[in-house]
């Protein structure tokens, strides 16, 4: 089982953006994937005032291939609650996105704490963009696996280009870190991780569809990570993320 | 013909290393012919020691790695001096690094540099994308200054994780002389658009290596979709041009 923790759907026509669940359908069968984690590129409330409804009729029109992550901007923190936990609850959404560049909300503040600390509640994991920008290097989101450690926070890109060394840091400090793949340049890294912390904390992403899944899997097979921990990054400990295990 | 448009070469003061021979089988491992070699930052500040280095290693390598020269802007009419010392000795082209160096790309002192590479008439490539010292923007500011010479940047022009470097890299592309390399770039949109919208002459496969890792980075072009005519461009038909790259068998 070949499992994707982070594509994107979204309909935006004033930012040109147009991406589909056929898209990702189409990126993830080239591939090879079987299931992915989709989510909206834009934050609720916000741009796209449709954002729930799109990611829930995409995994209504595939299901067991789409699963749905809800992103928020913490800022309206009352209305994101609601919101997340109406996601999970009724709509059977898999996870929180956040991401700190658009929502403008550090993730060691109190409202972004608060909301992760709901989703843990909720059994759902959150999945951050973790990259290079102010606000979402690993070491602003420590703040957030400090507050919250009965959450599950996923570092999206793992440090992007120049801070994955840093994740790899925050992640042997605190035990409910997984980092994902997708984005970072580094193959070598990936074994790095695996070998620090363990293949059960390590999972496979593209953010695809505008990056390509096919491309992003090839980076795991450079890792050459063995049989056994290549299972767990590329679907194995996703399954168990996204409440698919049995 | 593959033509890797970037490796470096030598143990930088920046804690990387790759020597000519570890390249050379490294490009055998995955099928590149010819690599555009510049040397790395050396510890101490000796550019002509390690511009002789790497022309050295060019020299000895059966035409497989074309030597560039990397200078510093801080050691200023010096810089000049060594870019016309370098490639009376053998270099193809300028090399900038304005993030190790700590340079802004567009500042006044870098002028006269790429103003001595068009006059001696060899490509610049710039390592591009690092916040505040070599940004898209600051990156097309710099190549309107030699509009008749061509002027390579690394990694797409960019870094950010989020393609939030794009746009200012297509501002910069809509310069006729300036062209991207792949290195690094996981946008497979990006990479595909350049193509579209400014030609597959503009898009240039490199590694980057050992900053990045040679079969990965290849597969950024392989899996990408291009017509065969783009790719063979992309692959090495594009370096060849500009760098004046001839090999039996291929036309430049």
């Amino acid at each position: 089982m070949i499992i994707d923790m982070h594509m994107h759907i979204e309909e935006v026509p004033s930012l040109g953006w147009k991406m589909s669940a056929d898209d990702c359908i189409r990126a993830m069968d080239a591939a090879g994937v079987d299931r992915a984690a989709v989510m909206t590129l834009t934050d609720l409330p916000g741009l796209n005032p449709t954002g729930l409804e799109l990611i829930a009729d995409a995994c209504a029109s595939h299901p067991d291939r789409l699963y749905g992550f809800i992103r928020l901007n913490p800022a309206y923190l009352h209305l994101s609650k609601d919101l997340l936990r109406q996601a999970t609850t009724d709509l059977g959404f898999k996870g929180l996105k956040l991401h700190p560049v658009s929502t403008l909300q550090h993730p060691g503040a109190p409202p972004t704490i608060e909301l992760v600390r709901l989703a843990g509640e909720l059994g759902v994991p959150t999945l951050f963009h973790c990259g290079d920008e102010p606000m979402t290097t690993p070491l602003s989101i420590a703040q957030t696996a400090a507050a919250c450690p009965d959450s599950i926070i996923i570092l999206g890109h793992m440090g992007g280009y120049f801070h994955v060394d840093e994740a790899l840091e925050v992640a042997e400090k605190h035990a409910n870190i997984v980092l994902e793949t997708s984005a970072m340049p580094y193959p070598e890294k990936i074994r790095t991780a695996v070998e620090r912390i363990g293949a059960e904390r390590v999972i496979f992403g593209s953010d695809g569809p505008v990056s390509s899944p096919s491309l992003e899997r090839q980076k795991v097979v450079i890792a050459d990570l063995g049989e056994t921990s290549a299972a767990l990054v590329m679907g194995g400990n996703a399954e168990v993320l996204l409440g698919l295990a049995a | 013909m593959i033509v890797d448009g970037l490796v470096y070469l030598g143990t930088s003061h920046f804690g990387y290393e790759l020597d000519a021979s570890s390249a050379l089988a490294r490009m055998d491992g995955v099928g590149t012919d010819i690599s555009l070699a510049v040397p790395v930052h050396p510890s101490g500040g000796n550019f002509s020691s390690v511009n002789d280095a790497v022309i050295d290693a060019a020299q000895h390598s059966a035409g497989r790695l074309i030597p560039l020269a990397r200078v510093d802007p801080w050691n200023g009419e010096g810089a000049v001096v060594e870019l016309r010392r370098a490639v009376l000795a053998g270099a193809r082209g300028l090399f900038l690094h304005p993030s190790e160096e700590h340079f802004r790309a567009n500042d006044i002192r870098v002028r006269p540099i790429v103003e001595c590479a068009a006059e001696l008439g060899v490509p610049v490539t710039v390592a591009a994308g690092f916040h505040l010292f070599a940004e898209g923007l600051q990156l097309g500011y710099a190549a309107e200054w030699t509009p008749d010479n061509a002027f390579v940047l690394t990694n797409g022009g960019q870094f950010n994780i989020s393609g939030l470097g794009q746009f200012d890299a297509e501002l910069a592309l809509l310069n006729p002389n300036v062209h991207v390399q792949t290195s690094g770039i996981y946008r497979e949109d990006f990479l595909e658009r350049v193509v579209a919208t400014f030609g597959p002459e503009r898009l240039i496969f490199a590694t980057a290596a050992p900053m990045f890792e040679m079969s990965y980075e290849r597969k950024r072009v392989d899996l990408a979709h291009f017509s065969e005519a783009e790719r063979q461009l992309i692959l090495g038909g594009n370096s060849a041009r500009i760098f004046g790259i001839e090999k039996e068998g291929w036309q430049s």
